[in-house]
């Protein structure tokens, strides 16, 4: 049996990567990609850039993005309004943990 | 090999149509999934049905798998002699193979004839993993150890399942939710495909004292009357050991003392805060000398703490 030691990697806002990285990351094609940039579910960097990067945050808002694709057989724009909802959800539940944790 | 039916699974019979398979899937998917489903146990039964559904709507994985024949879920048994020769290439053994992973093969270039380009490189598969922490292994970063069960692919292309042993360091000031990131720890890329990553779900086990929100954390502070009213020092107890806070007179109830970087540490270098919750406890038993301090006091105080009661009454009026 192999032992073997890594380094865990934080995905924090201070990394960037491109989009062909994302699109590697997530397993999304490009261009689904892209229409979540345009529904306004993904946010490059500078969205006037010729090259777009990316918060490396993000790659858990793309992993996401693929997996409800494939699990629920979604096309782009219906993808675009579930993860618009995933992430309302994530904020709300944010918010219950920082109450939670203020009212004890 | 161990036998899953996959039928069962999603709810059909071996004849339902394609659509009755996809309406099965669809209705357990919105019950189940991860992402959406409050339910226990939801990612590991929701990984089962979308293993049974990945293999069902493919009419050749279909095929492939009517051809297992049908056994007891859990029963260990061996493909046909000519299974190998109709749908997989080369000869390897099943012993140690999940079906889940000869099927996630079909069309990836895995030891499945049909394939599109033989010489095309696939990159390995990311693999996932939870991980527990204690709030003390996330405030201070930590090692673990998982042991793994991951498919690795023989010459032929076939998954076998084998055990993989593999340390992390998880860094400091981790949070609850957190998904890190292992970069080439997944799957083993092939024809010079990259490999895959290690993803880590993390999740913190409740404390006894503190409440994290995000790098921010939180303990009640129970003071005695005198102790909020005159103000002290006292030893409060921080992730990093405990630490003199100095109260300042006249603290209320509810109060938070912050505590500035005591917290989680943050990616940036900087830390979370640390906020002492005020509250003040009463003692319930007084001995008579004690009830007569307590009855002096309220005798000598003008203090009112219901004052606003009046002004307000006084205002709507």
């Amino acid at each position: 049996m192999n032992v073997e030691i890594a380094e865990a990697v934080s995905l924090d806002e201070r990394g960037v990567l491109t989009l062909e990285q994302l699109v590697e990351l997530a397993d999304l094609p490009v261009e689904e990609l892209r229409a979540l940039v345009d529904d306004g579910a993904l946010a490059p960097v500078d969205p006037a850039a010729t090259s777009w990067t990316f918060a490396a945050s993000y790659v858990v808002v793309a992993r996401t993005a693929g997996r409800l694709r494939r699990d629920f057989e979604l096309d782009a724009h219906s993808l675009s309004v579930v993860l618009c909802y995933a992430q309302r959800v994530e904020a709300l539940e944010a918010e219950l943990r920082a109450l939670r944790a203020r009212m004890g | 090999m161990k036998y899953k039916d996959y039928y069962a699974i999603l709810g059909v019979d071996r004849s339902a149509s394609p659509d009755a398979v996809k309406k099965a899937y669809r209705k357990l998917a919105r019950k189940f999934h991860p992402d959406v489903s409050k339910e226990p146990n939801a990612e590991e039964k929701f990984k089962a049905m979308a293993e049974a559904y990945e293999t069902l709507k493919d009419p050749e994985k279909r095929a492939a798998y009517d051809q297992l024949g049908s056994h007891a879920p859990g029963q260990e048994f061996r493909p046909p002699p000519d299974w190998e020769q109709h749908f997989a290439r080369g000869q390897s053994s099943f012993d140690d193979v999940d079906l889940a992973d000869l099927f996630a093969g079909f069309g990836r270039g895995e030891g499945f004839r049909r394939r599109a380009d033989p010489n095309q490189p696939v990159a390995g598969r990311d693999y996932e993993a939870a991980v527990r922490l204690t709030l003390e292994q996330a405030f201070h970063g930590t090692e673990v150890q998982l042991d793994l069960s991951v498919p690795e692919y023989d010459e032929n292309g076939v998954a076998h399942r084998v055990p993989r042993l593999v340390t992390v360091r998880i860094p400091r000031g981790v949070t609850d939710g957190q998904k890190l990131r292992v970069p080439g720890k997944g799957g083993h890329g092939m024809r010079g495909g990259r490999a895959g990553d290690l993803y880590l779900d993390i999740a913190v086990t409740p404390h006894k004292l503190f409440r994290a929100d995000g790098r921010d954390l939180f303990v009640d502070l129970p003071l005695a009357p005198w102790e909020a009213v005159l103000g002290a020092s006292i030893e409060l107890p921080t992730p990093a050991g405990p630490v003199n806070l100095k109260v300042p007179a006249g603290t209320r109830a509810g109060q938070q003392l912050r505590l500035s970087g005591r917290g989680l540490a943050r990616p940036d270098g900087a830390a979370g805060n640390l906020f002492a919750i005020v509250q003040i406890a009463v003692p319930t038993v007084l001995d008579e000398p004690q009830r007569a301090l307590f009855r002096q006091l309220a005798e000598a105080s003008t203090f009112n703490p219901r004052a606003h009661f009046e002004r307000e009454a006084t205002h709507e009026r």
